[in-house]
């Protein structure tokens, strides 16, 4: 009975975005901002209906269309459990954002067409949308593409600065170029069944069984090329820092959050759900590029000093530990161990979900920010608590689940990581034991880098005092702004208190695929939470509400026993009157020591200069100049020289074009030929 | 009593590849030689215990050798020769410590995977601490590599000794006594012409550090 | 499952951990001394230094939001519920379905954040320079800590307090496994790391030059410092109550019986004694470290964790 509402969830969805989309006719400003956030509301609350309906009953939907794009197979939707994952996921955060931009597009009117980011915006939610329920390659692949191109334009909505479009060409050329890859991988799929490319995911799933294991291994290797760099994984990760922060916020909030995750969703859907699993070196591949996400992105998110690059930077380490997990979930399966595996990808899958929520929170809290001080820069930030009380909140809400802090979500979603990889240290294969010790360093590692870069990000931006004019004349958002960053910032505290429905229904989603048994019942005793392989037990209800006991009870009881006067005065200075905005720490300063740790890793190139001598002597020096820069060796060692490569190429193919119409007849005459000569000869 | 045996050899192996550990994370030349000293030393005490367990007398005499010559007389002849040179820290090496530190660790997985056909043949209660042994022997060569100071080669050198003497010991409670003596004897003879040409090396570039040595090339 | 019993030991025991504290730093404190040809303060100052602060007025900076104002009960309090998961003198806890190693390790961090922010929000160059110092450590010693929690873990199957030390009382012999030494070596450098003894930072100095603990709270007074200070004592106690009784732990009481009990806490303040003299004589032997030579100290660390979980392989 309920199954028959799903149709109409569906197009309510699809309906909402497309209201969203029509922003691009609306006559006014305010009419265009108010129907992107009720298309995106509605679009987003009929997707999270649809996506419960799916997940909690038996119920699922599919839309055939093999009219459209007959040639290339047809169009065909059908909503399974672990699509509706993340289903819910895309609409979940859709709604905050989209209450958001109410308030937030208001700052790009004017300057820019609110009326085309409109457009794109609901083209953007919709095609995220679609990914997750498309069931056949043409589907999954145009749908894919329609998300790349939607999100391009958006990223350069601010066209006019260089910054902006150079981050949009980085974008396209590397989503593009993990386009070709997605297609070779499906059309090798799709090469083992009978019709062909286009064939129905079920249909890819019977046949991939019958693939020689080398097209496998370059199904996957394929698949890993697409969709990671889509995740924003090592090595292939960078555009995100590039395009993250160019982006509007609310569109960055939706990358991150939602867009790299789809990256992931593919990842499973063809290594574990369409070739289900393969041998032990793709877990181990995974796990160690997962490992060197996390600690390329948290390194470099240390040391940023642009707020929202930092956030981007932090996208990329955790998409690093999902990887982890999903690596480790492969790897167990190769090795006949269903239920660590199973424990291990719904590790993952939680933190994914976690993440979405804080880094939603973040990113809409950055936007709020820059938008109120007009500096992404954290050294010229500062004292924004007093300033912006409700952003700084949900900034230090999203910094604290961020930084694994109990008794908030990510601490929850980390030690179900933590746990996962225990099995395979017990394992009697040194080599996977050895691998699996050093997955849970990176893991400890990261959670400790990550805990200082969110005390850098959140105590530099928000504590003390104002560094420059803006930050001291910032105001506090309006309203809608507010709503939006306060959703999602509430949903970290009660993620974490409902872990359990979450998890049960993230293993419910996972329940056969690639054989993965349902462990639901295992996971948990009454509110605590329980690992099926060990015996480690932990309730994040207990904690959360011993923690708020302890702390509540020790305030109380001081306030009974020892309550003494409060006077405020200055800040200690040693003896000197007076405190400036340049005695106080920057976040350079701050990140300085990890900086010196991890020389070798950053490269960083060091500039000092004198700048005012006194006259009197050389050695009175009044002004110097000190600059360091850390530029992200990947680009240098990877990607400059593929583009010096291809620029050389370009440059001598241009010599075909010299401008002399004799040239260009001639080409033609000279191709006649050939093909003439070539057609005779056979 | 053969689970005692196997945690005092895993123990005692763990122990001198501690002692290569300590190595790697001091700078300056006396903590090169005390760390050697002791590592010396603890193998000694190791052979000893596997005679004590395995039944073998020789393994005491090769034990008591072990201490004179590595654990007192080469020790000396380097604090020597330290002094002589008047170098005592390692300046600038190749690798940072932290780094060092973290690539010996990395280096000792290696040798757990590396070490699995080895364990498989040895049958002996010892074979625990022969992926340690292994383990020694990758960190001196890296030692051996990452070094910028000839003085510090040479003691690297002297703990790969010491890492197929461990080697030794705990996969086949050591070797004939003859052969022993036979391999002090070489270890002796190849430190004393170290010394030599150490010597020689400081009194022409009055350095030590083996960038130097490049300038031979013209 | 929530007998009233249970849940009153567990209280008493985190009380006591608290009440034996300050003993145990002013004992450290004297053993230096002593050691160090001086006469020293009598063991039971810090007692009289928590009264005289409690009774002091506060002063906060005008800089300061309400998280300097609240970062000492946060640290304190959850220094406190570490506390109560620790198997001081009773195991298995009638809480231990929380009593985690990892959570223990997160629990702390939390504490360690809301002390950082706070040293932040005054604004003052101390602060930061105390907060920056003490986040590098913290992050740099979170793989240490993983590594010989792992090891401990892996010889109890779980990461359970109270199952790691059952354990550990049902095989005597694995005490003096190497796995067991070389995570006991492993902590307990990131013992002198967490909690701000020598040769990581020195906790009676004043100097910036050599602050880390000490910078981060330089600006608190009256009694947000004495929560301040008597949670960097608990969480002392509770690194040496881990210390003795994950690795020695005979004497704990594996029921709620009070001559068990009795024993037990006897027991438990012995070992304490014990480590605490130890740890004064160690930190009286070494000297304090260049900041740029503590993340070496950590990587050592971190093999010696290394070592103890692969020590384990061999051994199956």
């Amino acid at each position: 009975m309920t199954a028959a509402f799903a149709l109409p969830l569906f197009w309510l969805m699809v309906a909402g975005y497309a209201i969203a989309s029509a922003g691009l006719v609306m006559p006014t400003r305010r009419l265009v901002r108010m129907a992107v956030a009720i298309g995106s509301v509605a679009g987003g609350a009929g997707g999270l209906a649809l996506a419960c309906l799916v997940l909690w009953t038996d119920a699922s939907l599919t839309i055939e269309a093999p009219a459209v794009l007959a040639a290339a197979g047809g169009w065909l939707v059908h909503l399974d459990r672990l699509g509706a994952l993340f289903l819910a996921l895309v609409s979940g955060v859709a709604i905050p954002v989209g209450l958001y931009a109410i308030a937030y597009m208001r700052s790009y009117e004017g300057r820019y067409s609110t009326r085309w980011m409109a457009f794109t915006f609901g083209a953007f939610l919709l095609s995220m949308s679609l990914v997750t329920v498309a069931a056949n390659a043409v589907t999954f692949l145009l749908c894919w593409e329609l998300m790349a191109v939607s999100s391009f334009f958006l990223v350069v909505t601010e066209h006019d600065r260089q910054a902006s479009v150079d981050a949009g060409l980085w974008y396209l050329a590397m989503t593009h170029a993990g386009l070709l890859a997605l297609m070779a991988a499906f059309f090798l799929l799709g090469s083992g069944s009978a019709d062909g490319s286009g064939a129905t995911f079920a249909a890819l799933r019977s046949s991939a069984g019958l693939l020689p294991s080398e097209t496998r291994a370059a199904i996957f290797l394929l698949a890993l090329l697409g969709c990671g760099s889509k995740a924003g994984m090592v090595p292939f990760h960078v555009w995100l820092p590039r395009a993250h922060p160019a982006a509007p916020s609310h569109v960055s909030a939706l990358m991150s959050a939602v867009m790299v995750k789809l990256g992931i969703y593919g990842l499973l859907r063809i290594g574990l759900d369409l070739l289900g699993g393969g041998p032990a070196w793709w877990g181990t591949l995974l796990i160690i590029l997962g490992a060197a996400s996390a600690l390329t992105g948290v390194l470099y998110a240390l040391v940023a000093d642009d707020l929202k690059e930092l956030l981007a930077y932090s996208t990329v380490e955790n998409v690093g530990l999902v990887l982890l997990g999903v690596g480790a979930g492969f790897l167990f399966l190769s090795l006949g161990q269903p239920e660590a595996a199973m424990l291990a990808l719904s590790a993952a899958l939680l933190h994914l979900i976690n993440h979405a929520a804080f880094k939603g929170a973040l990113f809409l809290s950055a936007g709020s920010i820059v938008h109120a001080t007009g500096t992404r820069d954290i050294n010229l930030l500062g004292g924004l608590i007093t300033r912006m009380p409700w952003t700084a909140t949900t900034l230090l809400a999203g910094s604290m689940s961020i930084a694994a802090l109990p008794p908030l979500n990510g601490f929850v979603s980390e030690w179900l990581l933590f746990q996962s990889f225990l099995p395979g240290v017990a394992s009697s294969r040194a080599s996977i034991a050895g691998l699996l010790t050093l997955g849970v360093g990176a893991l400890a590692l990261t959670g400790g880098l990550a805990a200082a870069t969110f005390v850098k990000a959140f105590g530099v931006t928000c504590l003390a005092i104002p560094r420059s004019p803006g930050a001291a004349h910032a105001h506090e958002s309006p309203g809608p702004m507010l709503a939006g960053m306060a959703l999602l910032a509430a949903a970290c505290p009660l993620l974490a208190l409902a872990t359990i429905p979450t998890l049960t229904t993230i293993t419910g989603a996972l329940a056969g695929v690639a054989g993965l048994p349902s462990i639901a019942p295992a996971l948990h005793v009454g509110v605590t939470l329980r690992t099926p392989t060990g015996m480690a037990t932990m309730s994040p209800v207990a904690v959360a509400m011993v923690l708020v006991a302890v702390v509540a009870g020790t305030w109380i009881v001081l306030r009974l026993i020892a309550r003494r006067p409060v006077h405020v005065g200055d800040t200690w200075g040693c003896g000197r009157i007076g405190q400036s905005p340049r005695m106080e720490y920057t976040s350079t300063a701050f990140a300085e020591p990890l900086r010196r740790v991890f020389d070798q890793l950053y490269r960083p190139v060091d500039d000092t200069a004198v700048g005012v001598v006194r006259p009197e002597s050389p050695y009175y020096i009044e002004s110097m100049t000190y600059q360091t820069t850390i530029h992200p060796w990947f680009q240098r060692v990877l990607y400059e020289p593929v583009v010096q490569g291809v620029e050389r190429v370009a440059t001598w193919t241009r010599a075909l074009q010299s401008g002399s119409v004799n040239a260009y007849v001639g080409y033609i005459v000279f191709v006649l030929v050939i093909l003439l000569a070539w057609v005779i000869g056979f | 009593m053969d689970k005692l045996f196997s945690e005092v050899a895993v123990l005692g192996a763990s122990g001198v590849l501690l002692c290569a550990i300590l190595l790697v994370w001091r700078h300056h030349i006396d903590g090169y030689i005390t760390a050697f000293k002791w590592q010396s030393n603890v193998l000694a005490a190791l052979t000893a215990a596997v005679a004590y367990f395995g039944d073998d007398r020789d393994l005491y005499w090769v034990a008591a050798l072990m201490v004179a010559v590595k654990g007192v007389a080469i020790p000396r002849l380097l604090t020597r020769l330290a002094a002589r040179v008047g170098q005592h820290r390692e300046s600038s090496p190749l690798v940072s410590t932290a780094a060092s530190l973290v690539i010996c660790g990395l280096l000792i997985l290696l040798a757990y995977t590396a070490a699995r056909p080895l364990q498989a043949m040895a049958a002996a209660p010892t074979h625990g601490g022969i992926p340690l042994a292994i383990g020694l022997m990758f960190v001196s060569l890296f030692v051996i590599v990452s070094s910028k100071k000839a003085i510090s080669q040479v003691i690297g050198f002297l703990m790969l000794e010491n890492a197929i003497a461990l080697l030794a010991v705990l996969a086949t409670y050591g070797v004939p006594l003859v052969v022993e003596l036979g391999v002090f004897l070489d270890a002796l003879m190849g430190f004393l012409v170290m010394q030599i040409v150490l010597y020689d090396i400081h009194d022409t570039f009055n350095t030590l550090d083996v960038d130097a040595l490049s300038r031979l090339k013209h | 499952m929530f007998n009233t019993l249970g849940v009153v030991v567990e209280i008493a025991q985190a009380l006591l951990a608290l009440a034996v504290a300050p003993l145990l730093v002013g004992l450290i404190r004297w053993v230096k001394a002593r050691l160090q040809n001086r006469r020293g303060a009598p063991v039971w100052q810090p007692y009289a230094e928590l009264r005289k602060l409690f009774g002091k007025d506060t002063i906060v900076s005008s800089n300061a939001s309400w998280i300097f104002r609240a970062a000492p009960f946060v640290v304190f309090g959850s220094t406190v519920v570490v506390a109560l998961l620790v198997p001081v003198f009773v195991t298995p806890l009638p809480f231990n379905q929380v009593a985690d190693l990892f959570a223990l390790v997160y629990l702390l961090l939390l504490g360690t954040f809301a002390l950082a922010l706070g040293g932040l929000d005054p604004g003052s160059a101390f602060g930061g320079m105390g907060a920056s110092r003490e986040m590098t450590i913290a992050s740099l010693s979170e793989p240490a800590i993983a590594l010989a929690m792992l090891s401990l873990a892996l010889g109890a199957g779980s990461t359970n307090l109270g199952e790691i030390a059952a354990r550990t009382i049902a095989h005597p012999t694995d005490a003096l496994s190497p796995g067991h030494i070389l995570a006991f070596a492993a902590l307990f450098i990131v013992m002198l790391a967490e909690t701000g003894r020598l040769p990581v930072d020195n906790p009676a100095t004043h100097l910036e030059l050599t602050m880390i603990h000490e910078a981060m709270v330089l600006e608190y007074s009256g009694p947000a410092l004495a929560l301040v200070e008597w949670a960097s004592w608990l969480k002392l106690t509770v690194f040496l109550t881990l210390a003795a009784n994950l690795f020695v732990p005979w004497g704990l009481a594996t029921s709620l019986a009070a001559g068990a009990i009795a024993m037990a806490v006897a027991a438990t303040v012995a070992k304490l004694v014990v480590l605490a003299i130890g740890l004064a004589v160690f930190e009286t032997r070494v000297a304090k470290l260049r900041l740029f030579r503590v993340p070496e100290l950590l990587a050592v660390s971190f093999v010696l964790g290394l070592l103890a979980v692969t020590s384990s392989f061999s051994l199956r």
